[in-house]
């Protein structure tokens, strides 16, 4: 039994943490050699190996395609990952876990081969810029996109542009080439549910449209055509109606192939800026 | 003169004193006294308290309590908060005994309050290893209590007794190896002069029981094995010697009748989850309720609402006993709503089936035989390598989250979800320790897409009365009171009443965290609460003082 929880404790407990995240520092300066010798099992079997390893003993919390679960709490593991940017971080956050998450620790007797593979198999998920060559042009897709193919009035990229589509200031991190095409291509096949459009006649009796910025059990926000900020709550509105598709119009047709690519060719170079190391 | 003056004065301030501390002093620290089965049996009778995790032994979750109700219910205000200090889930429902509250916190510590004012009395902190193996978060979700003592699942496998006035370790006993798999969340259930608890680590190739302990001591009073062993009628129902590792675990309490001297528990899936193929047959006793004799332990009955599983519709939930009107005699029944889509009202005397109807979306099974209650299933359902879409979905149409019922209404309420998952299944083979799950799932369409929704059930047809959507993949247990009143909570962090007659919305608050306990009422010194954890806090309403 733990008794009291005055001052003296608080202070205990935070010297114990500074001295723990201290000692970590120190015991992840040798490690770091494993790093320079690379993961030594990244074969297209070890990666096959770790997925079936990751879908046994991970998946539950991190979902079967490794795209997270928000009822476990299991994170995305297929674009940035919070924890890690590395093999061996990776690695360390399944051996170790993560303190005060559900992520524990990897049981002591599971081999070191055996995460490597599941390293390798989470690296797999992630996109590796440098090694895609794309057929369309940045620089010319830039012009586009705030020219002729006029993305820039609705999405914005570093603070300029509109407010009535996503931010694409870091749209290539998460998504392949062949997503962003399809996403210009077909906008209503997959639309998050941030940018359905809902009409609701309020308490007032007005009719508003917005973007379904928020709903929950009990309320609803959103934000009409004019970017006016409206909240809701479900017991007093009149009507409601909700359509589950993007108001972004599909560029197939309207811009030539080549446009199209050139326009993923910038997308996909929408990242965050890599510091120099 | 003038010092006489303030001498007086300050005699009289300082008896005032003396008087407001010894009322105070009275009034919060209610004479705490010792639970005795007797009490357990009759804790309907005490409504102030909460004396066991579904309130009384039939599980109904009724509250006499009416002093919040429909007209004033929407004049609740938050009382206190008591912040755990682990962040994680919580998933615990308090007990409350005599003015003093029992909170159980991520991984397996519990800390004792003041019903009034959630200011620690104590706490206990119990020590576990590192490389726990645990399916779905640290979670506990409360304490049993007898006499003094209260007793509490640890995520190793562990049974402990702790003193409930000072927080004291009284024994320690391991229930099963947790490096093997084992765990346990639930809490115990007190049967007589016996602690009954069940198991966890169904993903983990385990072999599924149900044990009784003796309060003073912590010694093994009798196991009974929710998987028969070979000779043992329902072994042959495992093709080989999949019994082994068969898992049917029985993670949740179950609910006790003390005329019919019958403990009923709910057992897990069989395993692994998604691959029948290494375990062809009905896979007894899985995926059932059992009803064990209340001294032995031994088996009286059961009804297997899903044989031969494949899709991780654990039967962990926990069943309501009342007595239902039925061609005009009074029948001891049980209420379930399954985590296969099914309502199921029970006799709770053999097991026999009554009535059933789907609740939430279905599409594994077209309905259920009307003799048996056996499911009549949709070919080509099961889980493939390719993936098959499948409702309820691997959360299933309910889950482990209590269900209630209203005496005043006769209506049964569940949390529901309508959803539906892509299942695939996988080749594994068995290690000691490691996941034995054999697939898994997967939404191909964003949460939001799907609703959850409390439903009004009648028990004696099986109807949805009245249903209160919400968003999806709620896991809120719900509380009813005389008052009139529905308690539960959603996944978007709300905690609010309806109408337990008529589903009608009559408050709600954003709590801001999900909810993912029950909720639970009681009194001290007259005075009407209701409490609930959501996210890593519990807080508790009451009615301006």
């Amino acid at each position: 039994m733990t008794k009291g929880t005055g001052y003296p404790t608080q202070w205990l407990t935070a010297f114990l943490v500074v001295l723990v995240l201290a000692c970590s520092a120190i015991k992840l300066l040798p490690v770091v050699h494993a790093e320079d010798a690379g993961n030594l099992y990244n074969t297209a079997v070890d990666v096959l190996l770790g997925k079936r390893y990751f879908e046994r003993q991970c998946s539950r919390c991190h979902g079967f395609d490794a795209t997270g679960n928000d009822e476990a709490g299991g994170p995305n593991l297929t674009g940035r990952l919070r924890n890690a940017s590395t093999n061996l971080g990776i690695y360390n956050v399944i051996r170790d876990g993560v303190e005060g998450t559900a992520m524990l620790p990897v049981a002591t007797d599971v081999p070191d081969a055996t995460l490597w593979q599941l390293v390798a198999y989470i690296d797999s998920l992630r996109y590796d810029p440098e090694s895609v060559t794309l057929d369309g042009d940045a620089i010319r897709g830039a012009d586009l996109f705030t020219g002729r193919g006029d993305c820039a009035s609705c999405h914005m990229v570093n603070g300029s542009g509109g407010r009535m589509g996503p931010d694409l200031s870091r749209i290539g991190e998460e998504n392949a080439p062949e997503d962003l095409m399809l996403a210009m291509t077909s906008p209503h096949d997959e639309v998050a549910p941030r940018w359905w459009t809902v009409r609701i006649t309020g308490p007032d009796g007005n009719l508003r449209e917005g973007f379904r910025m928020g709903e929950d059990s009990f309320a609803l926000r959103i934000m009409d055509k004019e970017e006016n900020l409206w909240s809701f709550r479900k017991s007093q509105i009149q009507s409601y109606e909700r359509i589950e598709e993007s108001t972004m119009p599909s560029y197939e047709g309207k811009l030539s192939d080549s446009e199209l690519d050139d326009l993923v060719a910038y997308m996909f170079s929408l990242r965050r800026e890599v510091l120099p190391k | 003169m003038k010092k006489l003056i303030a001498m007086g004065l300050s005699l009289y301030c300082a008896g005032l004193l003396t008087a407001q501390e010894s009322e105070l002093t009275t009034v919060m620290t209610p004479a705490f006294t010792p639970i005795s089965w007797d009490r357990l049996v009759a804790a309907r009778e005490e409504p102030e308290n909460w004396l066991m995790y579904s309130g009384t032994l039939d599980s109904q979750r009724y509250s006499p309590l009416d002093q919040i109700n429909t007209k004033n219910v929407d004049q609740l205000e938050m009382k206190w908060a008591y912040q755990i200090p682990v962040i994680d889930r919580a998933e615990t429902v308090p007990l409350v005994v005599d003015g003093i509250m029992f909170i159980t916190e991520a991984p397996s510590n519990v800390v004792a309050v003041d019903a009034r004012t959630g200011r620690q009395y104590w706490r206990y902190d119990h020590e576990m290893p590192d490389d726990l193996r645990i399916c779905c978060g640290r979670n506990n979700r409360g304490v049993a209590i007898l006499g003094e003592t209260l007793f509490m699942s640890t995520l190793d496998a562990h049974l402990v007794a702790i003193d409930a006035r000072t927080g004291n370790l009284l024994w320690d006993v391991e229930v099963a190896p947790y490096d093997s798999g084992y765990s346990k969340t639930a809490a115990p259930l007190i049967v007589k002069d016996k602690v009954v608890t069940g198991i966890a680590g169904g993903e983990f190739g385990i072999r599924g029981f149900i044990d009784a302990y003796d309060p003073a001591t912590g010694e093994l009073e009798w196991r009974q094995y929710v998987i028969p062993g070979p000779g043992e009628f329902g072994n042959d129902t495992w093709s080989g010697e999949s019994w082994r590792t068969g898992g049917a675990s029985t993670w949740i309490t179950g609910s006790y009748d003390p005329e019919l001297n019958q403990i009923y528990w709910g057992t897990g899936n069989p395993g692994p989850d998604w691959n029948g193929d290494v375990r062809l047959g009905d896979n007894l006793y899985s995926d059932s309720v059992v009803a064990l004799n209340g001294d032995s332990g031994e088996l009286e009955w059961y009804f297997q609402f899903t044989p031969h599983d494949v899709h991780d519709y654990d039967s962990i939930q926990i069943p309501i006993l009342v007595d239902l009107p039925i061609d005009g005699e009074e029948v001891p029944v049980m209420l379930w709503a399954n985590r296969n889509g099914f309502f199921y009202t029970l006799d709770r005397r053999d097991g026999k089936f009554l009535f059933g109807k789907p609740f939430a979306t279905v599409t594994w099974a077209e309905g259920l035989d009307p003799v048996s209650g056996a499911p009549i299933r949709v070919p080509g359902m099961a889980p493939t390598y390719e993936g098959i879409m499948v409702s309820p979905p691997i959360v299933g149409a309910t889950n482990w989250y209590s269900p209630g019922y209203s005496q005043d209404t006769g209506l049964f309420y569940v949390t529901s979800f309508d959803g539906e998952q892509e299942f695939f299944k996988r080749d594994e083979d068995y290690e000691e320790g490691e996941r034995y799950t054999g697939g898994g799932g997967r939404y191909t369409q964003p949460m939001d897409a799907y609703y959850s929704a409390i439903r009004a059930i009648d028990p004696a047809s099986a109807e949805i009365q009245w249903e209160f959507p919400i968003m999806p993949r709620s896991s809120s247990g719900i509380t009813t009171t005389a008052g009139g009143l529905v308690f539960t909570g959603s996944a978007d962090g709300y905690f609010f009443a309806l109408d337990a007659e008529s589903g009608n919305e009559l408050w709600n608050i954003s709590l801001g965290r999900r909810v993912h306990a029950a909720p639970i009422t009681y009194a001290v010194d007259g005075q009407q609460f209701v409490t609930i954890a959501s996210g890593n806090v519990v807080y508790t309403f009451g009615l301006d003082d």
